[in-house]
């Protein structure tokens, strides 16, 4: 008996041994994963600049826009009640967002894939916005980002990438040609009218510029839009802020936005298109409002 | 472009046609080919002589005498799954062409998704020709695939057009709305410049592309993004001789009532014009049919979109605009608007 009970604590004593001895080398191994191998300066900047994208109060301008939301509440005289407000709007929003990703997501995903073609994206993505008010709302964004870029992250982007110029990687050079291409577009801008700035192409080609993953880019791009309808939507009384927290939190928001990225990734530019006709009608008559506080 | 023997028979691949307009000197356009193979069909009436006014404003280009139709129709009516139609067609210097339909394009039913029917159209023009093309609408029934594409080339960006491309929800009659596995239907204007080299570049002036499928992630039946509208179109104008046309169709526009608009009583009712009535009875009519528009002022394009919750309401509206704004029919005749009636 004596015998077996000293097996059971030599056992067991055994046991705990082993399982020090794995925490310890599982720590170890994340501790050379956090120490031994840190994350690439790019990642970091990108993560960075995906913060700094993101911030609502990027003078953007898109507070001004809600993308056709006033003009389909006019067009849907709702009861009052909040709940059939509510309703309808998530509607909106799911076909908001479907548009979105079939019309100029594909221009973000080329304007950063190939940024040597902004001009022709940028004409292209002009001759497909088939409405005065959408083309408006898009131009002023996108020239507003590209104001940004220059007043703001220009220095600072084109600057720590000359000071880096220890060994220049494959990445540096196609970093290289984004910017180029930025700045001969930025130049092109002011010349010649027939450059228009949208913001879908030029979204994809800076955020390539500030090392932004694509994928990031594509979710950011979609997530702005649903939080600018959204935040239109608290503005046009149609849900309160907690609210709209709310469906901006929702797992329902995050899967749409990571399917139409999925669903979209390989859509070229020439079939990018309007899924949801009726949007365009949305869009084009929001001019015939009686009363508006949007743009768009 | 190769050279074309006068005298080869017309190309033998199935679903392929060819129409080119030419002008005989001094002044006479003349259909040079007309050619299709099963199961596309083209038939050629006799050209129409403009209706007298000849004396246009420019008396030195005088427009031309006589306005050639030609009906687009498909062999029973419509196109089975798997059908590839190819047309393409061309407009010399000055010439008119005027391009019909015998009622709707229907779209029978395939027996698997993945075979997509298709029908492409490649229109040219040269400066100072135009192009109207106001068909029936596309009636894809339920359980279909199909895709279509119409690509205008305008020379040095120059070229007239009045072309229209409208699709309805199926048959309604037999409860079908919006059925379809998918519809696909892209309009694209490019204009094309030779440098002094000769070699051609090309730049897109306009793309409007309907891509009705599964996709969008928005877990709603097709029939529900609709938002209870049977038909949607856009009808595209450019070019001088459809100047006034589309100058029209912004001015309706801009003259819609405001959307959530009140009437205070506090507007005195004044005696309306001839043109105001009419105006007023039209909208009268919208508003019956359940018809919505929009019209947009861009890249050198009038682009006019609508919906309607019936076929009728679309054929009424673009019937009564183009009718009462005239240059159309003056220009063209009373053939040009066939399809609308």
């Amino acid at each position: 008996m004596t015998a077996s009970l000293e097996d059971q604590q030599t056992l067991k004593d055994e046991i705990a041994d082993l399982e020090r001895r794995l925490q310890d080398a599982k720590s170890r191994l994340s501790q050379n994963e956090l120490v031994g191998t840190p994350s690439l300066p790019s990642t970091d900047t990108g993560f960075h600049a995906l913060l700094l994208l993101s911030d609502s109060a990027l003078p953007l301008g898109s507070f001004a826009f809600s993308s056709g939301l006033e003009s389909y509440l006019a067009h849907h005289k709702l009861a009052a009640s909040s709940i059939s407000q509510f309703t309808s709007f998530k509607t909106f929003l799911r076909l908001s967002l479907a548009t979105l990703a079939s019309t100029a997501l594909p221009y973000v995903l080329a304007g950063y894939r190939h940024p040597e073609d902004i001009e022709t994206l940028d004409n292209d993505f002009d001759a497909s916005t088939p409405c005065t008010v959408a083309r408006r709302a898009s131009i002023a964004q996108g020239r507003a980002l590209l104001t940004v870029w220059d007043r703001s992250f220009k220095a600072q982007y084109t600057t720590s990438h000359s000071e880096s110029e220890g060994q220049i990687t494959s990445a540096d050079e196609s970093k290289k040609i984004a910017i180029e291409a930025l700045k001969s577009f930025s130049a092109a801008l002011r010349k010649f009218d027939y450059i228009n700035a949208h913001l879908a192409p030029l979204w994809g080609l800076i955020t390539r510029v500030l090392s932004v993953p694509l994928r990031d880019a594509a979710y950011l791009f979609l997530f702005s839009h649903a939080r600018t309808v959204i935040s239109a939507a608290v503005r046009a009384s149609v849900m309160g802020p907690y609210q709209a927290q709310n469906v901006l939190a929702s797992s329902e928001l995050q899967d749409r936005i990571r399917g139409l990225i999925e669903e979209g990734w390989d859509r070229n530019v020439e079939d990018a298109g309007q899924t949801v006709p009726v949007m365009d009608l949305w869009v084009g008559r929001h001019e015939k409002l009686y009363s508006r506080i949007f743009n768009s | 472009m190769s050279y074309k023997s006068p005298f080869s028979t017309s190309s033998s691949k199935p679903g392929h046609g060819s129409i080119v307009v030419a002008l005989l000197p001094p002044n006479t356009p003349v259909l040079r080919e007309v050619s299709y193979q099963y199961p596309l069909k083209l038939v050629a009436p006799d050209p129409l002589a403009l209706p007298s006014d000849e004396k246009t404003e420019n008396a030195t280009d005088p427009s031309p005498s006589l306005i050639h139709t030609v009906f687009l129709l498909t062999y029973g009516g419509g196109i089975v799954a798997g059908d590839v139609i190819n047309l393409s067609v061309s407009l010399e210097s000055k010439t008119r062409l005027i391009l019909l339909t015998q009622g709707s394009t229907k779209i029978f039913k395939t027996p698997d998704p993945n075979l997509v029917s298709r029908q492409c159209m490649n229109v040219s023009l040269a400066a100072h020709s135009a192009l109207v093309y106001l068909p029936d609408p596309v009636q894809p029934f339920a359980h279909t695939a199909f895709s279509q594409s119409q690509i205008y080339k305008l020379n040095e960006g120059e070229g007239n057009l009045c072309v229209c491309d409208w699709v309805t929800s199926g048959r309604s009659a037999r409860g079908e709305n919006w059925d379809i596995h998918e519809y696909k239907s892209r309009n694209e204007v490019w204009t094309v410049t030779s440098d002094e080299k000769g070699a051609a570049k090309k730049r897109l002036l306009l793309r409007d592309n309907l891509l009705l499928d599964k996709n969008g992630h928005t877990n709603m039946q097709l029939s529900d993004r609709m938002d209870g509208f049977s038909v949607f179109g856009t009808l595209i104008i450019r070019g001088a001789v459809f100047s006034s046309l589309a100058q029209f169709f912004m001015d309706e526009f801009e003259a819609l009532p405001r959307i959530g608009g009140r009437d205070w009583g506090d507007s005195a009712q004044q005696k309306l014009s001839p043109q105001e009535e009419r105006r007023a009875k039209r909208q009268q009519q919208e508003k019956k049919d359940g018809l919505v528009w929009s019209a947009a002022n861009v890249r050198g394009f009038v682009l006019v979109k609508f919906a309607s919750k019936e076929v009728e309401g679309s054929r009424n509206f673009l019937k009564d605009m183009i009718k009462e704004e005239g240059s159309v029919l003056r220009n063209f005749g009373e053939r040009a608007v066939l399809c609308l009636k």
